[in-house]
């Protein structure tokens, strides 16, 4: 291709981009894009640079959402310190995923002064929070997020410290962070409705929303079954995720969603029927579709468009739509824009030559994602702990009944053999050359299911496995990760033969 | 057949009315206790049931979803003997029609898994003998409850859940002037009960065993009548087992339930009627759910808590003897 055309082609794409940015719900380009060629992939920006950048970007016009702003800022005034040590994707789109990410208790803190009831959803990772969105006059978020406060603020937060004081110390995972915001007050508001899944969920979770209920924050507890197939017999029920539970549990968590549903609806400005939920499913779905279809692009392509941790940010906001269903829905539609112009123009985030991996489990240090790309390799697929809010809803289906499939589905609440299996499944979609299970320090379910994914994974693929403990700030362990994840994309190369 | 089973939560008697044997795992002579390393996290008691199901291979083991450990031991074990073994579904909440319909239904699972297994539907009046001769025996030994040395209940308590008989020592209370200490938490096997020989030894004598094999697993409170009639939606239940599902549901006290404020109820209660001064939590490593509630023991009761590592590892006694030494020193 020449110079010319590659120029004409990439300021086509530039202006469908920025159009994306300042109309972030137009039409998204639907066609593929051609072959990827090989260019060198884009420079991380540093914390530092991004301040250029900012001033570049202002200066071409760059318009903002009102929670915009340099990303330095977040430094100053929330204490987000690990920023300085993260690299960051330069494009506006991802500018503005991290904007709304780090803006997200401030948003809900105005939202409550705006008069808006605020729920907190625990544990369920999507659900509730769908069924809440359906009302008007409604913002939910999952305190569970506070997990990553101590690694924003390199734990100058205080909140693990603070949690130990109350009972829950390093043996359990850094959930835990919650409990002390709850405490302290200081990083979310508190809601006026605690909502918690229990029963089939992680007992790390559990435990310390009982020590939360304790010192003093009602919880409204509802049942998860422990998802099995169904047997001889048994009336079967597809689930999304192509999984299948029995009729009873799907029907037993119908009636807990039902019985939320009626305590929701007190807190609204407006009922809590068929049709609002329906709306909220629809809406719901749209950040579904948009964050599969940003899945498919990237995680798919031959060099990666964009990067791991602004992707694993992005599939974050499935959860809960960090608090603003609206934006979210614009903030994913500007990175596939981004992605799409990028695939477009051949220029990536990751080079083709790395090596590709499937991700199993958050991390606790952001950091680690921007690691993994440093050392060879790049994100290929993932399995966050929350593939359910990522399948679409049953849109033909009553609501509630829609939303208990949905529920039922979440990986954590069946058999890690049945998680092994779509981890199989994505791998081979992917063609994943190597999978990483991060293991979340203290987390009760790690202790078994680490083993049993890769057992199943080597098993099935052949491929090579490691899995990692990666603590809130990894710093300290630099040296032994890089040396096992490089060994790790070593022998993943050495697999193409 | 052999039905082992790992919480006192499932009923031993449906086992028993289907003609095969139940076996509660804390009195089995070949139960081990495993302890994997520390960083691991893999609880010692959990991993001994996987081990017992690999070694059991005549007999079928019921495993519960009570918590993470054994939910994903069962899933560790059952590509081996997927034939034998059964999870059952224990529901953490129970203020519900759900908790009742969810437990109804797990009856019935296992109900078909144990005639799978060769055993026999049983007979409503069958049914009706193995609950009465089970609640006598549940009532016998409550009787016994705090006045009986600690080592000899807990061993009366696991050969109860064993086979289903009553064997309880002549003597009653243990030496006048020791310091009364309740025992709170998970799991204690026959290979753990010297933990009772060590607080006794020490001074101390065990007024309540409320770990999961103990006083705390005998609950023969009849459910209230019609409980939970009119909220409970209509579904189908054999009578009988709706009954035996509401009797587990109405006695269970246990610290995974949600909320689990029965558990805090049913410890003040016999805390303060039988005078105790002091709290033992005896938690598995790993066990989140009673490592989380050392704090709001401590809260609730106003008592001084000694937190003790159920590990078996080499040279963990002699530290566990002496924090338990130093503890009693304190209180006396």
């Amino acid at each position: 291709m020449s110079e010319g055309k590659a120029e004409g082609r990439r300021q086509k794409a530039e202006g469908r981009r920025q159009k994306a940015e300042v109309c972030p719900g137009s039409a998204l380009p639907t066609r593929h894009s051609p072959p990827a060629p090989r260019h060198s992939p884009l420079r991380r920006l540093t914390l530092a640079e991004w301040d250029a950048r900012y001033a570049e970007l202002i200066h071409s016009g760059l318009r903002e959402a009102d929670y915009g702003g340099p990303l330095g800022r977040h430094v100053a005034s929330a204490g987000d310190l690990r920023l300085r040590l993260l690299q960051f994707d330069d494009s506006a789109a991802s500018l503005r995923l991290w904007n709304f990410l780090l803006t997200e208790n401030q948003r809900l803190r105005q939202a409550r002064a705006d008069g808006l009831r605020i729920v907190g959803a625990m544990k369920d990772l999507g659900t509730v929070a769908v069924m809440a969105y359906s009302l008007p006059g409604v913002r939910a978020f999952y305190p569970d997020g506070a997990w990553w406060t101590p690694c924003l603020m390199e734990c100058s937060d205080g909140l693990l410290r603070q949690a130990e004081g109350l009972g829950i110390d390093a043996s359990f995972c850094p959930v835990r962070a919650m409990l002390a915001a709850f405490q302290n007050g200081e990083h979310f508001p508190r809601p006026d409705l605690l909502i918690c899944s229990t029963g089939a969920v992680c007992d790390d979770f559990s435990a310390i929303a009982q020590r939360l209920e304790k010192i003093g924050f009602p919880i409204v507890w509802w049942e998860m079954p422990r998802r099995r197939p169904p047997e001889a017999g048994e009336t079967a029920v597809v689930l999304p995720g192509n999984l299948r539970a029995p009729r009873i549990q799907v029907e037993c968590v119908r009636e807990e969603l039902a019985r939320l549903c009626d305590i929701l609806a007190e807190l609204g400005s407006g009922p809590l029927d068929e049709a609002a939920l329906a709306g909220g499913i629809r809406e719901a779905n749209k950040v579904r579709r948009l964050l599969a279809a940003l899945r498919r692009r990237v995680y798919h392509a031959p060099a990666a468009p964009l990067p791991a941790l602004e992707m694993l940010i992005a599939e974050m906001l499935a959860i809960h739509f960090c608090s603003d269903r609206q934006e979210t829905i614009a903030v994913l539609a500007g990175l596939l824009a981004e992605a799409e112009a990028r695939l477009e123009q051949g220029r990536f985030a990751v080079a083709e030559e790395a090596v590709r991996i499937f991700w199993v489990n958050p991390v606790a240090d952001l950091r680690a994602m921007n690691l993994v790309e440093d050392w060879g390799g790049r994100v290929c697929g993932s399995d966050y702990m929350f593939t359910h809010a990522l399948d679409l809803i049953p849109e033909e289906l009553p609501p509630l009944e829609a939303l208990a499939r949905t529920a039922l589905a979440d990986p954590m609440a069946g058999s890690t053999l049945e998680r092994a299996a779509r981890i199989v499944a994505d791998c081979r979609a992917a063609r994943a050359e190597a999978v990483v299970v991060a293991r979340i320090p203290g987390a009760s379910h790690c202790a078994r299911e680490g083993a049993l994914i890769r057992e199943v994974v080597r098993r099935e693929l052949g491929l090579p496995t490691l899995e990692l403990e990666i603590p809130p700030v990894c710093d300290a362990l630099l040296p032994a990760l890089g040396s096992r994840l490089q060994a790790l994309i070593e022998t993943g190369r050495r697999g193409r033969g | 057949m052999l039905v082992f089973y790992t919480s006192p939560w499932v009923p031993a008697e449906w086992i028993a009315a289907h003609g095969l044997e139940p076996r509660g795992v804390w009195f089995a002579e070949d139960f081990a206790l495993e302890s994997a390393p520390l960083a691991a996290g893999i609880c010692a008691f959990a991993q001994g049931v996987v081990r017992l199901a690999e070694r059991q291979s005549q007999s079928a083991v019921v495993f519960t979803t009570h918590c993470d450990q054994l939910r994903r031991g069962f899933d560790a074990a059952i590509a081996q003997a997927p034939a034998r073994l059964f999870l059952f579904n224990l529901p953490a909440t129970w203020q519900t029609g759900v908790a009742e319909r969810l437990f109804c239904g797990e009856l019935e699972r296992l109900g078909r898994f144990l005639v799978r297994l060769g055993g026999q539907g049983p007979s409503a009046e069958n049914l009706r003998t193995v609950l009465d001769h089970y609640a006598s025996g549940r009532r016998r030994l409550l009787q016994a409850a705090g006045s009986c040395p600690g080592r000899q209940y807990a061993e009366a308590v696991a050969r109860f859940h064993w086979d289903g008989s009553v064997s309880l020592p002549e003597n009653g209370a243990g030496a006048s002037g020791a310091i009364a200490l309740a025992l709170v938490g998970g799991p204690l096997p026959r290979a753990q009960w010297r933990l009772l020989e060590a607080l006794e030894g020490a001074g101390g004598r065990v007024v309540l065993d409320a770990t999961e094999p103990g006083e705390r697993s005998l609950g023969d409170t009849p459910p209230p009548s019609g409980l939970r009639e009119g909220t409970t939606p209509a579904y189908d239940c054999e009578p009988a087992l709706r009954g035996l599902a509401r009797l587990y549901l109405a006695n269970c006290v246990d610290v995974f339930q949600r909320p689990n404020t029965r558990l805090y109820g049913w410890l003040r209660q016999r805390l303060d009627s039988r005078g105790a001064r002091g709290l033992v939590l005896w938690a598995h490593v790993g066990c989140d759910l009673w490592r989380a509630e050392a704090q709001s023991l401590r809260e609730a009761f106003g008592l001084p808590l000694l937190v003790l590592d159920a590990d078996d590892a080499a040279g963990a006694w002699p530290r566990i003897t002496s924090r338990i030494e130093a503890f009693l020193e304190a209180l006396r």
